[in-house]
């Protein structure tokens, strides 16, 4: 009797107590688990869900499975998006091994230009070298297949874009420097010693680079070719504007194709769990491959590094970065210019051929484009910083073990990563574009979506800015009195100043070209560059197009460069 | 968490195309002189009030390329300002696409859609997502674009036409084809561009058209000669201009002659069974955001200044006080034919599927 009666007071002063001891992290916890669900876990979940639903009733159904996958092209898009996936991971590897080699561990000439290049194609968003490449081996027009029909009087060109093959080329070339970046780090942390071992046994350089160096970085080089793939898989531009004329199908069109009248989201939800299956397999995969500690040699830093002289070779070595630099930057680069200052790119490279129109269009009469530029920049700066927000408090959380179970934090953090981008804007679309939130045709679901999308690459940066400063500094202002507060704003974030700089462009320039998850989030008033682009590319019109283009690669270009000087004028961190 | 609100964000967003524009532009553009209060109707005087508090409208446009688009949207900006055009562009299932998601969502965004699949408004229509309103002009246009539906929920506000085009720098006129069924001779293996009807109003109509006169077989053996298949009917011009095909067998009759008026070597041949005439509607979004906008931007469809801007473009003129510049071929030169709205409407759906079964794609 005593105790029920005491019970509520008891229960109550336990409450406080607990209370008492509940740091704020607790409830930051709770906001940021929050802030992932909404952003990670319910589109999904949504889109799950949908897979199983009934259009209209909402009720259980199997009929969306039924309908996806009982037409044979449908199929078929499912195997040509396999074939494609394969086909770019095969010649990314081909193009990116290489020239990570070269730069890496020989004394090949013109490094520095070749790095600048593999950075080059980085930046330039697939569907722009997809419209490069439609100019330069077009089947008839194409500058390459001009010029070959003119070297050998040939009646016809011998390249076809328009094709599978031209596709995956198309793609590779903008995906090669995933594989590069993945073996170079890797390289560059395996020894000398385990070569010259090779060498002193009578290796020549040869079998050694073939016996000893790659093998010790296969992993690294197969995490490359997995990213490669999943890229490939989730496109939506490139293949766009090639498989179409070549009468094909790939996963991410055949999705486009669900929103075509009537809408079929429930559908499209269906036909995308492969997608994301698949996904899902070979970022496990490519994590059990590089998680193995097995190569010793390249967990450790010590040991000399030299460069393999490669003699003769270097130069053959060197011609070989070069045409990879041809192919995906270069030659396309050049078409895309002459086209954007051209009045009609196939009259070629002449003095009155050239022209502002196609600028002035784009800038002063489309009533669109003004609007368009402003909007990419304004997103995806707004949702760079949002998601380094969000990715560094939880990032912070994780590595000083603030709060329990702060692994699903991290886990959640980097779920979008095996969300194909059409996948992830078709789960956002399906959870927030009707009420009760009705975000459809805001900005707010773009930044939304760009944010989630591009979750862990913040994720990435942030922790591995955490990692490198050591805990004791902030300790040592938390002994002298300091709150936590004072820790993060006084000790970490002068740290951390450049390497969040560093986050928030790796996050900046692919949201300013993002087109499959915006395809389907933007409205009228919330057009973005790389939609305008896809619409305009329904005509054709190449001179325009490339013009837009200029101005978006240009833009972004000159954004990352300045962010990069006012960095250290405190621009990036100011009030924080 | 940085969550713009769009109010503010339109804000930043139009103070910065003014800058923009003042500081680049700075009068590059002469704008057409805005209308006088005394050439207005009483109604047009009303709606105009009505719209400057709405500020602006959106339009979703399939009825021509997107340099005529802009015009026209650039034209009434001018006439009625400070009023702003949202004209988005995109081929009539693209547009249709758009406005399914935003029905779904139950968030329309378009005020006044354009395309040229006439199905779409009879859907619409069915389900009463179109807005009643007559315009005043929809009167004063020439007899056979009157009344397309008595009960006022869309209107024919465009017309143009579909013939076979050629780059003439590279085939002779005698040579090329004189009517649709020399498209399938074998001498043109890769040589012909065509649009998709599961993208383009116009290119469905033709197929509908075709399908009418000759079969699917017709389909069948044009798919033997390899075209080259795009998304909007205005991709063919592009590829003659690159030289990428020689023949546009969906040839866009307006897109084609402004092309060839700025120096590209263009032809059209005009088929002896007949050009396909394309007569395209538009009509209010029931729930648009811009009523009064939308309502005057209908009476401006309709009114001889659009059909100006038409006409420059080489498309049809609605008002029979607009008339092309002479040597220009208009649809009464020419023999012409034309589905039903009926055929169109049944048809279209059904030659997308066709399509898809015999080109793959």
């Amino acid at each position: 009797m005593n105790s029920a009666v005491l019970a509520p007071a008891a229960w109550r002063s336990a409450l406080d107590r607990r209370l008492h001891f509940v740091e704020p992290g607790m409830a930051l916890w709770l906001l940021l688990i929050a802030a992932l669900v909404f952003l990670v876990a319910s589109p999904m979940l949504r889109l799950v869900v949908a897979s199983f639903q009934e259009p209209e009733s909402g009720r259980f159904t199997l009929a969306n499975y039924a309908q996806a996958y009982g037409r044979l092209s449908h199929l078929r898009a499912i195997l040509n998006s396999l074939e494609l996936g394969t086909g770019v991971a095969l010649l990314a590897g081909i193009f990116g091994v290489p020239i990570a080699w070269a730069i890496s561990r020989t004394d090949m000439p013109a490094k520095g230009f070749v790095r600048l290049m593999v950075f080059g194609a980085f930046i330039i968003p697939p569907y722009l070298g997809a419209i490069g490449w439609i100019l330069l081996a077009g089947p008839n027009a194409g500058w390459l297949n001009k010029v070959w029909m003119a070297l050998t009087g040939a009646s016809h060109g011998i390249f076809n874009v328009y094709s599978m093959a031209g596709l995956i080329i198309v793609v590779a070339v903008a995906s090669f420097p995933y594989v590069f970046v993945f073996t170079s780090s890797a390289l560059d942390l395996v020894s000398s010693e385990m070569e010259d071992a090779a060498s002193i046994l009578g290796a020549g350089t040869l079998r050694t680079t073939f016996g000893v160096t790659l093998p010790l970085v296969l992993p690294a080089i197969i995490g490359g070719l997995i990213v490669s793939f999943l890229e490939a898989i989730a496109l939506f531009g490139a293949p766009a504007l090639i498989a179409l004329p070549a009468r094909f199908h790939v996963v991410s069109t055949q999705l486009w194709q669900f929103f075509e009248y009537p809408v079929r989201v429930e559908e499209a939800a269906a036909y995308a769990m492969p997608l994301l299956a698949i996904t899902v397999l070979m970022f496990a995969l490519q994590r059990s491959l590089l998680g193995r500690r097995g190569y010793v040699a390249v967990s450790g830093k010590g040991g000399e590094r030299r460069m393999i002289r490669l003699g003769a070779w270097r130069w053959a070595m060197l011609g070989y970065a070069l045409a990879v630099c041809l192919l995906s930057v270069l030659l396309p680069m050049l078409v895309l210019m002459q086209a954007a200052f051209a009045k009609a790119w196939g009259r070629g490279f002449a003095l009155d051929n050239l022209t502002l129109a196609n600028f002035r269009y784009i800038l002063f009469e489309q009533t669109q484009a003004q609007q368009a530029i402003l909007n990419t920049f304004l997103y995806a700066g707004a949702s760079a910083f949002a998601a380094i927000a969000l990715s560094l408090a939880i990032a912070y959380v994780v590595s000083r073990k603030l709060v329990p179970w702060s692994n699903v934090l991290a886990l959640l953090c980097m779920a979008p990563f095996v969300i194909p981008g059409v996948v992830l804007a078709i789960g956002f679309y399906a959870a927030y574009a009707p009420p009760p939130l009705a975000l459809y045709g805001s900005a707010a679901i773009i930044i939304l979506g760009f944010t989630t999308r591009f979750l862990p690459i913040a994720y990435t940066a942030s922790a591995a800015g955490l990692r490198s400063i050591n805990p004791e500094m902030e300790e040592a202002v938390r002994n002298l009195g300091g709150g936590r507060f004072a820790a993060i704003r006084t000790v970490l974030a002068p740290l951390l100043k450049k390497s969040l700089a560093g986050a928030w462009i790796l996050v900046f320039i692919p949201a300013t070209r993002e087109l499959s998850s915006a395809i389907f989030l933007v409205g009228p008033h919330t057009r973005v560059i790389s939609v305008m682009l896809f619409d305009l590319s329904e005509e054709g019109n190449f001179e325009v197009l490339s013009a837009l283009g200029a101005i978006l690669l240009l833009a972004t270009i000159a954004i990352a460069a300045v962010s990069f000087r006012i960095v250290g004028r405190d621009f990036m961190l100011r009030g924080s | 968490m940085t969550l713009v609100r769009s109010g503010s964000r339109r804000e930043v967003v139009s103070r910065g195309s003014a800058l923009l524009a003042l500081g680049v532009a700075g009068g590059l553009l002469l704008p057409r002189r805005a209308r006088a209060a005394h050439d207005m109707s009483a109604r047009e005087q009303e709606l105009y009030a009505a719209a400057r508090k709405e500020g602006e409208l959106t339009w979703y446009m399939s009825h021509s390329d997107d340099a005529t688009a802009q015009a026209l949207g650039r034209n009434f900006e001018a006439l009625y300002p400070p009023l702003k055009a949202n004209v988005v562009r995109t081929t009539a299932q693209v547009a249709f696409q758009r406005v399914s998601q935003e029905i779904k969502a139950g968030a329309m965004q378009v005020d006044v859609l354009s395309t040229t699949d006439i199905g779409h408004y009879v859907y619409l229509k069915e389900k009463a997502l179109l807005e009643k309103y007559v315009p005043e002009n929809a009167s004063k246009v020439l007899d056979i674009y009157k009344n397309y539906d008595p009960d006022g929920t869309f209107f024919v506000t465009s017309a143009g036409m579909i013939a076979i085009g050629y780059n003439t720098a590279r085939l002779k006129e005698a040579d090329a084809p004189k009517n649709w069924t020399g498209l399938t001779d074998p001498k043109w293996k890769d040589k012909i561009a065509l649009g998709h009807p599961g993208f383009s109003g116009y290119v469905g109509t033709w197929v509908v058209a075709m399908r009418k006169l000759y079969g699917w077989q017709f389909f069948e053996s044009l798919a033997r000669n390899n075209p080259q298949i795009g998304r909007s009917i205005n991709d063919t011009v592009t590829m003659l201009n690159a030289g990428e095909r020689l023949i546009a067998g969906s040839g866009p009759v307006s897109t084609a002659m402004s092309s060839a008026q700025k120096g590209n070597p263009l032809a059209m041949i005009y088929p002896i069974d007949g050009t396909v005439l394309i007569i395209a509607p538009s009509g209010i979004m029931k729930g648009a955001k811009h009523p009064n906008a939308a309502r005057l931007f209908m009476e401006y469809l309709l009114s001889a200044e659009a059909s100006q801007i038409w006409v420059e473009h080489f498309n049809e003129s609605l008002r029979p006080e607009v008339t092309p510049p002479p040597g220009i071929t208009s649809a009464k030169d020419v023999k012409t034919i034309r589905p039903s709205a009926d055929e169109i409407t049944k048809g279209i759906p059904e030659v997308i599927k066709q399509w898809r079964d015999t080109f793959g794609v």
